[in-house]
């Protein structure tokens, strides 16, 4: 109905219905008026089954995804990817050759090496810097990935790309994509779910946008500080029945001026969305009620601890998002822009996340969702193997989109393996060397969508989230 | 010479060529090289599945399967075919992008040449087959051009019916059947299956509303809509008149710039990274508004934004419509090559030029030549050459007479904001000077290196240098003190200090862009060699050096887009396309670097122009009736929507070039037609599908939702709120505050947050004039649709979503609004029916119908006795405290933001200053304002 209005586009087989135009954060908490709108459509689907527009393609390994993203663009070197070449380098000075010069490499620069130690842990021997106290216990679940590169160095462009697939922003972000190619499992909730930094990333709300794909697809940022979504609730003096009443009169209003047009179906739809809203504006906060979590569960995450109880509330929060069906939740946290003082500001952020990203996983694994929950770790970018030294010990480290380090877990990735490599230095990717779209491809393999079929036709052609294709880096899928 | 058969039979070009040849060289090859080759070519490193389809040989020898890739006369039996068929469970479909699936007459051609025989021609045959012949109508036809990079680009045949856009305009002849408006006889012809039923004419009120919102983005007012139901005037005249009057308001020229904004991505900042402010974006603005008011001519509104300053270097009005080429988002931060960053303003201009004007978004044709349209790559980087001398700047340009330059007096709050950022510096270099003699102290150096450095680079600039610890650190540096010896920089710094004193230098940095605006400089570009960059922190002025500094670009065919990767060197230039089927628009292209854009600007703005003059009357027409005549306002290639009255548009494009290229001319033309006073469809049809079909053809008229920026404009005209004047810096008005107060990041800091204007009258200007931030959208505008400057819109989305609600009915802007129209409709009425009258007539233009005035007199009285007492709302915040996490150390730092305007902050009318009656009706008028009658417009 709505798609009178909405761009014209070839018949790509998907047609705007009510029911997307519904469930944007529009979510429905609740479906019963809304089960008589889309009784009309729903025969073809048994109830709780995917409402699925375009897939799955191939077989799904993993059902959601919970993608934990580094803003800033953590160091690869001081995390995951130990380069003891540096320890040798260490302040001698770095020259960087080509013309691709940017004003980062005014004035002399040094290599630096990394402040932590680094050691093996697990079966798998797998690599972390001494931060990672939590995190190490879990090393056999995770699937180390260095070979990733992307195209820029900045971070809004570069959030953007990964995000979005394209630099400029503009583009649906990939829980948008993952939502329009599944569907949504549980009706009642957004299908994509954000979960930001109280300070939004650079590039703002560009990074969870719907792009091109219906409003509906849109990221739906619960907000960690005030009103979780903007205005959910009404003025302090409206009460309930108070809402409720004016809610009546404007039904009986509108009744009278859809009477006048009975082939308008917006009209109705705006009808229900208003309904929607005003359950959600009580079970929105019944969902981030965390009361219902037993004590350990919530000291294991470190909620109510510092420096972790801000991202365990995140992680918390993001187990009960997928349990209830929740495709693709997106977790913020940062700033790894550590351009000074690396040992510092990398050493507190890693201490802030190590707890509760272990405990997310072993959450995952011990109620039996790990196997069907993507876990992915990344940022923008890496770090810069040197830095011009500031004051001589203050060092820290500049970006790097020729080399970083991206790991998985859970559903269908190869868990207890290392894969890639940068050279000696952390400089560059040399093996296993891929584009972040054949990232892109990737992930979306694991959830079981084609990228060349996952498309959307707009502006002229039909647009995909790897932007030209690509293909999945099979050695990371188990 | 002979031609290799598939089944190694051979025969020579002198002997009649069969038709399997003939689709071979002109159809086959070129798609096997369009859609194949890339990944199934010589290149080994990029061969999928082991098939080759470069040569015969290879062909035949397959890939993986093992199994030919074609057998002579068996379609079938061939994986070629059976691949591209997409539907073979065996054969994975090919090619594997959606984007490149055969249609269904190219699959007939691989079909047919493989059931003829399968005849391969090598490179000259084919050359000689494909150019041996005409071709039939069927063939489609070959388009002269700069050329692609390959033969069988350049070679290639195009359908007839993509080629539309190109051929020249048919000159408007139709003479008008009996008395009908042109518009309806070019209508008339009912597309096949359509009902050939009309709507009536729409009744008065609808019609008043529906022009009042198309021409001006408002509301009639009570007291109009009563003048035009009074107007004795039999019904042209009446109508004409209505025409006229809204076209002289200059509420006419805001809405239409609005539509120009929207293609144009006009934002008040440059986006990315830093988000800087563009301070004086709003000259740019103002400029579009007055265009369209004066009704200047679209050839000069064109040539103007293009070349301007080349045009009339000394009109202030010309430098400032040069705006528009820089209204892609763009910047430089320390951390780009600058080369990179060059380029991206290139391809951003290149591209919006080609959208904007000329119906071809560009971007296309910038890694390869373009795989849809007679767009070579070659054209796109002429296009580009015009460009090449072009540098941004913001240009000192002196405020004219017909600017609105009120309002400057609110630097003052800037300059406040700018002093506490010295202070704090200033604080925490004093507090490092401390610490770094402490830590010489304690570290048992010598202070006297220090004290003399730091005497020295102190001495005459008093006490106030805010960064003379770290100088004294740089000059003990270069003085060969060794560096252990010299206290560390940032010495003293607790965690709250690194981000204290990041925000205040970072804060320091951004005011620069925002006191801009009161500064008499226009965003815009001048001519001259590429300057050297490292990056871009405050704006930008011309050079002095401007032709003798800095590189003269060369521009050259750029492999894959990559500006280190300069191939065929090219001169400026158009479409090529263009100049073939048109030939007079050819121009002259100087070489020099003034000129070239001029010229570029009479290429696109020539009369003969067939693009520049459809695009624009598609646009207008779109943006009265809600949807295209050409389905894709910014896309004519071949992928965009075919015009689904193609006489139509040619009538409305040739009628446009002759009235002198007078947008209001055509407005006119377009709203004394019958088509647009039509109903929509009414209350006797429900099946949306025909209602659906109704309006395609034009036989109803299609209802639309208000946009964001209508829906708040149209409150607050019913308020009496609505400041009505134009133009000038932009205004902040209210936003939902959590979204005003929620921090950003920006590079390096924290963004400042949305402060509100101190003065009703200053937040109540039209939406037009809101402060656009690319990194922060209004929430409210947002919801409703609002297009994000990212990308052009040709036409705004409409989607329904539950934020909407959460906006519209719990936001604080529309209950301010609510309690607005309340009291306003209290004060100007006496009881509590007539004010009711008021209040609906105010808001939709009617009086209540007697059952919706029972139950909204019921509703009201019955909520007076139960609501609760309103305490005193509270004051504006004059500072914030902001979290953050501080990225040198990694730890949670806050840090105080003044905002300095809100000691001066008179807010909107409160609640506590009202009776319960009042803020009761309140509640009606929030209804009202959510009521589907007051969002749609028919």
């Amino acid at each position: 109905m709505s798609r009178m209005f909405s761009c014209p586009r070839p018949d790509t087989g998907i047609s705007v219905t009510r029911r997307e135009s519904l469930f944007g954060i529009g979510a429905s908490l609740g479906s019963i008026a809304l089960s008589a709108l889309l009784s009309e459509e729903s025969s073809a689907m048994a109830p709780g089954r995917p409402s699925g527009h375009l897939g799955p393609h191939l077989t799904p390994r993993a059902k959601n995804c919970i993608f934990l993203t580094m803003e800033g663009g953590p160091s690869h070197i001081d995390t995951f990817d130990p380069k003891p070449e540096l320890e040798k380098l260490h302040l001698k000075e770095f020259i960087r050759q080509g013309k691709e010069k940017s004003a980062m490499e005014s004035g002399k620069r040094y290599y630096v090496r990394s402040p932590f130690k680094f050691h093996q842990w697990g079966q798998s021997g797998a690599w972390m810097s001494e931060p990672w106290v939590h995190l190490r216990e879990m090393a056999d679940e995770l699937c180390f990935y260095r070979g990733c590169q992307v195209d820029s160095v900045n971070h809004p462009t570069a959030m953007y790309q990964l995000n979005t697939g394209n630099r400029f922003g503009g583009d649906p972000g990939l829980g948008a994509w993952i939502n329009y190619g599944l569907g949504t499992v549980n009706r009642d909730l957004p299908g994509f779910v954000v979960l930001p930094e109280v300070s939004y990333p650079q590039g703002g709300a560009a990074n969870w946008s719907n792009g091109y794909l219906p409003a509906s697809y849109q990221g739906t940022p619960l907000r960690p500080k005030g009103s979780p979504i903007l205005d959910l609730a009404p003025p302090k003096d409206f009460t309930r029945d108070r809402q409720r009443r004016n809610l009546d009169l404007l039904a009986s209003l509108n009744a009278r001026h859809q009477a006048a047009h009975p082939w308008h179906g917006e009209l109705e739809a705006r009808l229900q969305s208003y309904e929607l809203a005003f359950r959600m504006q009580s079970t929105v906060p019944g969902l981030l009620d965390l009361g219902g979590e037993s004590p350990r569960t919530l000291s294991s995450y470190g909620v109510g601890l510092e420096p972790t109880d801000s991202f365990g509330r995140k992680c918390l929060l993001a187990r009960r998002l997928v349990e209830r069906g929740v495709r693709f939740v997106q977790l913020y946290a940062g700033s790894w822009d550590s351009h000074d003082y690396i040992e510092r500001a990398h050493g507190n952020l890693i201490r802030q996340v190590d707890r509760p990203i272990a405990a997310l996983l072993a959450d995952l694994k011990q109620r039996g969702m790990l196997e069907d929950t993507l876990v992915v770790w990344c940022g923008e970018f890496g770090r810069t193997p040197d830095n011009g030294v500031r004051g001589g010990t203050a060092y820290g480290r500049d970006h790097n989109p020729k080399a970083m380090t991206i790991w998985f877990a859970g559903g269908g990735v190869r868990a207890g393996h290392t894969l890639g490599a940068t050279d000696e230095t952390g400089t560059v990717a040399v093996e296993e060397v891929r584009h972040i779209r054949d990232l892109h491809i990737t992930l979306l393999k694991l959830l079981g969508l084609d990228d060349n079929r996952l498309t959307f036709y707009h502006g002229g052609r039909f647009k995909q989230l790897s932007q030209f294709g690509g293909q999945a880096i099979e050695a990371l899928i188990a | 010479m002979t031609v290799v058969g598939g089944g190694g039979a051979s025969a020579t070009l002198g002997a009649p060529v069969g038709e399997a040849e003939v689709l071979f060289a002109r159809r086959v090859w070129p798609l096997l090289q369009e859609k194949c080759t890339a990944c199934h070519g010589e290149d080994e490193a990029k061969r999928k599945g082991g098939l080759d389809l470069g040569t015969w040989k290879k062909v035949q020898q397959g890939g993986e399967s093992g199994l030919p890739g074609v057998v002579p006369g068996k379609a079938e039996s061939s994986p070629l075919y059976l691949s591209v068929t997409r539907a073979h469970e065996d054969w994975e479909a090919m090619p594997p992008k959606e984007n490149d699936r055969l249609e269904a007459e190219q699959i007939g051609w691989i079909k047919a040449w493989i059931e003829g025989g399968a005849p391969w021609l090598e490179e000259t045959q084919r050359n000689l087959v494909r150019s041996a012949s005409g071709g039939s109508e069927q063939e489609g036809e070959t388009v002269v051009t700069s050329g692609g990079l390959s033969g069988d680009w350049t070679y290639r045949r195009y359908k007839s019916e993509d080629l539309w856009a190109y051929r020249p305009v048919a000159s408007p002849i139709r003479g008008a059947p009996g008395n009908k408006h042109p518009i309806d006889a070019f209508l008339e012809a009912p597309p096949s299956g359509a009902s050939s039923l009309s709507a009536p004419p729409a009744d008065k009120r609808t019609l008043l509303r529906r022009i009042t919102f198309d021409l001006t983005g408002l509301p009639p007012t009570p007291e109009e809509m009563k003048d035009f139901f009074n107007d004795p005037r039999p019904d042209p005249e009446a109508w004409n008149a209505v025409i006229e009057r809204l076209l002289a308001s200059p509420r006419y020229g805001e809405h239409w710039a609005r539509h120009w904004l929207d293609v144009v991505r006009y934002a008040d900042t440059s986006g990315f990274a830093n988000d800087f402010e563009r301070g004086n974006a709003w000259r740019y603005r103002d400029w579009v508004v007055r265009a369209f008011n004066a009704d200047m001519p679209y050839d000069r509104f064109v040539r103007l934004q293009i070349a301007g300053d080349e045009i009339s270097p000394g009109d202030p009005e010309a430098i400032i419509a040069t705006g528009f080429l820089r209204m892609g988002p763009w910047e430089l931060t320390g951390m780009e090559v600058a080369k990179i960053a060059r380029q991206r303003f290139l391809d951003d201009v290149t591209n919006s030029v080609g959208e904007t004007f000329l119906g071809h978004s560009l971007q296309c044709a910038r890694c390869h030549d373009h795989k849809f349209d007679p767009v070579p790559t070659r054209d796109y980087y002429s296009i580009q050459a015009v460009f090449a001398t072009t540098q941004i700047a913001d240009r000192r340009t002196p405020f004219a007479a017909s600017e609105n330059v009120n309002g400057f007096e609110e630097r003052q709050y800037l300059l406040i904001r700018q002093q506490a950022y010295e202070s704090e510096l200033l604080r925490l270099n004093d507090q490092s000077i401390a610490a770094g003699r402490a830590w010489l102290k304690e570290n048992h150096f010598d202070p006297a290196p220090f004290d003399r450095a730091l005497k020295a680079v102190t001495a005459g600039k008093g006490s106030g240098n805010k960064g003379s610890y770290e100088q004294a650190r740089v000059k003990m540096l270069k003085e060969g003190v060794p560096e252990k010896e010299i206290p560390p920089k940032l010495a003293g710094f607790s965690p709250q200090d690194f981000g204290g004193e990041r925000v205040a230098r970072k804060g320091l940095e951004r005011l620069q862009w925002e006191l801009e605006r009161y500064e008499p400089f226009a965003l815009a570009v001048y001519d001259g060699l590429t300057p050297q960059m490292t990056g871009v922190f405050r704006p930008l002025r011309i050079p002095e050096d401007r032709m003798k500094s800095g590189e003269r670009e060369q521009t050259a065919i750029l492999a894959g887009g990559d500006p280190f990767a300069p191939t065929v060197p090219v001169r400026p230039g158009g479409l090529t396309a263009i100049e073939t089927f048109n030939p007079e628009v050819k121009t002259d292209f100087p070489q020099s670097e003034t000129g070239r854009r001029r010229a570029l600007a009479e290429w696109i703005a020539h009369p003969k122009n067939p693009l520049t003059s459809r695009v624009i009357a598609n646009r207008i027409w779109a943006w009265h009736f809600g949807q295209p005549l050409a389905g894709n306002p910014n896309n004519f290639g071949s992928t965009g929507k075919k015009p689904t009255h193609p006489e139509l548009l040619d009538w409305l494009a040739g009628t446009m070039v002759a009235a002198g290229w007078s947008m209001k001319t055509m407005h006119r033309l377009i709203l004394s037609s019958q088509a647009y006073q039509r109903a929509a469809p009414g209350s006797d049809l429900d099946d949306s599908g025909e209602a659906e079909a109704l309006m395609a053809a034009y036989r109803a008229f299609r209802p639309r939702r208000l946009t964001a920026e209508e829906l708040r404009d149209a409150m607050l005209q019913a308020t009496g709120e609505l400041n009505p004047e134009i133009g000038g810096i932009p205004n902040r008005p209210e936003i939902n505050p959590e979204a005003a107060f929620q921090p950003r990041q920006v590079m390096g800091t924290f963004a400042a947050a949305w402060v509100p204007n101190p003065l009703p009258s200053q937040r109540h200007r039209r939406s037009l004039y809101g402060l656009r931030v690319r990194g922060l959208a209004d929430p409210f505008l947002e919801v409703f649709n609002e297009p994000a400057p990212d990308f052009s819109c040709e036409r705004r989305e409409v989607s329904t979503i539950t934020p909407q609600v959460f906006a519209l009915f719990n936001g604080l802007p529309i209950h301010q609004r609510a309690l607005a129209l309340a009291a306003r409709s209290i004060r100007e009425s006496g009881e509590d029916s007539s004010v009711l009258r008021r209040v609906f007539d105010l808001a939709l233009g009617r009086p209540p119908t007697p059952v919706e005035l029972e139950s909204c007199l019921a509703h009201w009285h019955s909520l007076i006795p139960e609501l609760p007492r309103v305490s005193e709302g509270s004051p504006m915040p004059t500072e914030i405290i902001r979290e953050a996490v501080e990225e040198n150390t990694g730890e949670k730092f806050t840090f105080r933001e003044i905002l300095p305007s809100n000691q001066d902050f008179v807010p909107d009318l409160q609640a506590d200053q009202v009776d319960a009656r009042t803020r009761a009706l309140a509640d009606i008028c929030l209804i009202l304002f959510n009521s589907n009658e007051f969002a749609y417009l028919y």
